[in-house]
């Protein structure tokens, strides 16, 4: 079933209809999700937000963008809205993340170095500015092509590729790559 | 070159985390329990009406009790000497000496 069947099956009330279009696309809705707030628990919990946020207002899509597009924007603001929220609590499941990282291959010390490299990367990516982050993350996590980012950001394909240029390089400035 | 390699490996680990397999099942209990308390709220006009009857039941009270008038005639207090009528002779042993 195409997405707008399944949309018009929503709107009059066929919650079988909303079940399969979210299992279409709640992998997607994840993935991104995770690019913005990094622990699964918390994805689990924005993607439901998500989800939630789609029902409620799919009778208000129209049909000028795809669906996938109307989707990402809204998983775009659920997860900046979520982070704003929740700043202190971010940077205690950052220090823990440290602690409890766990891996049987390596020795305790290249664990520790392991969780440090993944906590500067997190906080690179997490300290790009907002339109920056959030062309990064649907470039990279999710691999759209720069036209489709253009589509969710409401910007040009011009726009999409110096924002995308610029978030590589303050990556590389934070993270101290010459 | 190494640290861009970590990044994508970051990246890439992100990416293979799955989501709890009933996630959607979730969602769907969610939503439902959204709109069995949307069904339980009651709709705006019920409360309204509610709230208009209870101000009209009130005003009526307030004007039903402005509009009571007292009687302009002073209460008349019935002072009748009754003694011709009981014999009280009797009880002073007036009529008895």
């Amino acid at each position: 079933m195409s997405d707008e069947q399944l949309i018009k099956e929503i709107i009059s009330g066929n919650h079988a209809a909303f079940k399969n279009l979210m299992e279409k696309y709640q992998l997607q809705v994840f993935r991104t999700v995770m690019g913005f707030v990094h622990i699964k628990e918390d994805a689990e919990e924005v993607t439901q937000d998500v989800f939630v946020r789609v029902y409620q207002s799919i009778s208000s899509f129209h049909h000028d963008a795809e669906f996938s597009t109307w989707l990402y924007r809204i998983t775009v603001n659920t997860s900046l809205n979520f982070l704003r929220g929740n700043r202190k609590n971010r940077l205690l499941q950052s220090l823990e993340a440290i602690f409890t990282y766990r891996s049987e291959e390596k020795t305790p010390l290249e664990e520790l170095e392991h969780a440090e490299r993944d906590r500067r990367i997190r906080m690179a990516i997490d300290s790009l500015p907002e339109k920056q982050r959030m062309a990064f993350i649907l470039s990279r996590y999710e691999e759209l092509p720069q036209k489709k980012i253009a589509a969710v950001m409401k910007r040009s394909e011009g726009a999409v590729e110096q924002l995308l240029q610029r978030a590589k390089e303050n990556l590389q400035k934070k993270l101290g790559i010459p | 070159m190494k640290t861009e390699h970590h990044i994508d490996e970051f990246i890439q680990r992100a990416k293979e985390t799955v989501p709890n397999p009933y996630l959607s099942t979730r969602v769907m209990a969610k939503i439902e329990g959204l709109e069995k308390v949307e069904r339980r709220k009651s709709p705006l006009w019920q409360a309204l009406a509610l709230a208009i009857s209870i101000a009209a039941a009130a005003f009526l009270g307030v004007s039903i009790g402005n509009s009571y008038v007292e009687d302009g005639t002073p209460e008349r207090i019935l002072n009748i000497n009754d003694r011709q009528i009981e014999s009280l002779g009797y009880y002073n042993f007036d009529e008895n000496e």
